[in-house]
């Protein structure tokens, strides 16, 4: 009879469990959010961009709708760190224009909000260059000293050729070098939330410093860059 | 589809129903959406997810009808073909656009009319934005498909230049052509503050008001003194919430438009505007849903 009992209770809470996910499936706007990433910071810097608005003129991972700026190809997206370019310009929106719709102002966002907007631009804009870039029909021929010259001003001062990354050209080849060297591994790692792990500086800043400049190579860069690292076998 | 000379007599002989009857019938119909003498309408520019597109009209009137909604305005791109395509210039598009309206049919728009008459929708107006690249025959073809569709107006957004041009042409396919605003305050050619509208609309008594009140507010135009003032010109709302100051756009009743007032001096003035619901504030509900918290709200407002 307890077993009965047991089972009765199981089937209970299985049925106010699947109607409590059904709920959320109606209701939650996955056609247009997508399904949820496992980075849940991500995942909330996506939300807000969809809350306030943004994702409907901007595209939710920056595929421009209508006459709204483009912000995968912005310069002035390309050049912001942590928001200090986005910021101001989000407070003060742009009522000067020439567009029939003004970007409207957002003063009244917390700090914490504006942050999440700023946070999903970027993720989306590396992301959306990064396809740009590996996917190009016609992929275009680098040159390897243009590619060592690249590297010399912008990678060198964190790694070396002969140093972490001697014999690269040899571990990969083609479109698996570009890809290796465009989104290392560490990107797409979530952040940890351990005491011991939540300040690694060095983590944080290479994420930062590689995401900036995936957020910038032009497909010249790119292809020239990754006929340099081939040189090094 | 183009009307000829014979045709516009024929029309003319038998009589254009002047805009404020065609409008007066929307009253007199009862519909789905007509809610304590307020007739309400979607803008279907809502169903953010859905592409405005040949292919998803099925689905624009499942979800029309799922809202309980039983009036439109219809965007052109839910009834003509894309031409855009890997290796199409955006020139070479255009060009094919301009060719297929000015040789569509009359049978394919009356085709269009049936699916939204069959599930209780009507068009009441087609949305089109009209810009110096569209020839007059374009403009001919396109106002005369509003005609075909049921719709008794043709809306679009464009500034005094453009509305100036236009004159000529909705007395020509007995319909109204609806002049809709933006917040641009910094242009001065466009629709955007209540001096502005009154100067398209002295230009063609043809010419009817499309308030956007999410707009009107956050240019800080006074939405319930414009209304007052020129609810004679108006033939409908877009309604929705922002904020002044070029403000955000918000949730309704969150933001500064004045909707639950709009919508009472609807009612209590029997005004035939109809009330066109339209967001543009972000939300993680699906479209259907957001849809219907607007409607309820404005259902609200009227109990």
């Amino acid at each position: 009879m307890k077993q009965l009992f047991r089972m009765i209770g199981v089937l209970a809470l299985a049925t106010v469990l699947a109607a409590a996910q059904s709920v959320s499936k109606e209701t939650y706007d996955f056609n247009f959010i997508g399904q949820p990433l496992p980075d849940t910071v991500l995942q909330h810097a996506k939300e807000t961009f969809v809350l306030f608005g943004c994702a409907y003129c901007h595209g939710l991972n920056l595929v421009t709708r209508g006459e709204a700026t483009d912000l995968m190809h912005s310069r002035l997206v390309g050049q912001d760190v942590d928001g200090n370019l986005i910021r101001p310009l989000l407070r003060a929106g742009i009522p000067q224009t020439a567009k029939l719709s003004p970007m409207p102002q957002f003063s009244d966002l917390s700090d914490q909000q504006i942050g999440a907007l700023v946070l999903w631009i970027h993720y989306a804009r590396s992301e959306g260059r990064f396809k740009e870039l590996t996917e190009a029909k016609d992929p275009l021929v680098g040159d390897a000293g243009k590619g060592k010259a690249y590297f010399d001003q912008k990678c060198a001062s964190c790694h070396s050729g002969s140093g972490d990354l001697a014999g690269v050209g040899k571990k990969y080849s083609g479109a698996a070098l570009k890809t290796a060297f465009l989104k290392p591994r560490t990107l797409d790692r979530p952040r940890s939330w351990r005491v011991d792990e939540l300040h690694d500086a060095k983590t944080v800043v290479a994420k930062a410093q590689h995401r900036a400049l995936l957020e910038n190579y032009s497909a010249e860069d790119a292809s020239n860059v990754t006929a340099f690292l081939a040189t090094l076998k | 589809m183009t009307t000829t000379r014979r045709d516009f007599h024929k029309l003319v002989l038998t009589g254009i129903p002047s805009i404020s009857m065609a409008v007066a019938q929307i009253q007199s119909k009862p519909n789905r959406s007509l809610i304590n003498g307020v007739q309400f309408g979607l803008q279907p520019f809502c169903y953010h997810d859905l592409a405005m597109n040949i292919q998803n009209r099925a689905e624009l009137i499942r979800r029309l009808v799922q809202n309980g909604m039983g009036m439109v305005e219809l965007h052109a791109t839910w009834c003509e073909p894309r031409f855009d395509a890997p290796g199409v210039s955006a020139k070479e598009a255009r060009q094919k656009l301009r060719e297929w309206r000015v040789s569509a049919p009359a049978e394919y728009y009356r085709k269009i009319k049936m699916e939204f008459d069959a599930a209780g929708i009507t068009i009441f107006t087609y949305y089109v934005n009209i810009s110096d690249e569209d020839t007059d025959a374009e403009i001919d073809t396109t106002l005369e498909a509003a005609k075909i569709l049921g719709a008794n107006g043709a809306v679009g957004s464009y500034g005094l230049n453009i509305a100036h041009r236009l004159v000529p042409f909705p007395a020509r396919h007995g319909i109204f052509l609806g002049l809709h605003n933006h917040d641009n305050l910094s242009d001065p050619d466009a629709f955007n503050t209540e001096a502005s509208f009154e100067k398209g609309l002295s230009f063609s008594p043809d010419f009817k008001a499309t308030l956007d009140t999410r707009h009107f507010t956050a240019a800080n135009g006074d939405c319930v003194g414009f209304l007052e003032r020129h609810h004679e010109r108006v033939s409908s709302v877009h309604l929705g919430d922002r904020r002044k100051n070029n403000g955000r756009s918000t949730p309704f009743g969150e933001g500064d438009a004045p909707i639950i007032e709009v919508l009472r001096l609807i009612r209590d003035n029997h005004w035939p505007i109809v009330a066109l619901l339209e967001f543009e504030h972000g939300t993680l509900r699906t479209e259907v849903e957001e849809v219907r918290l607007m409607f309820d709200f404005c259902k609200r407002a009227l109990a």
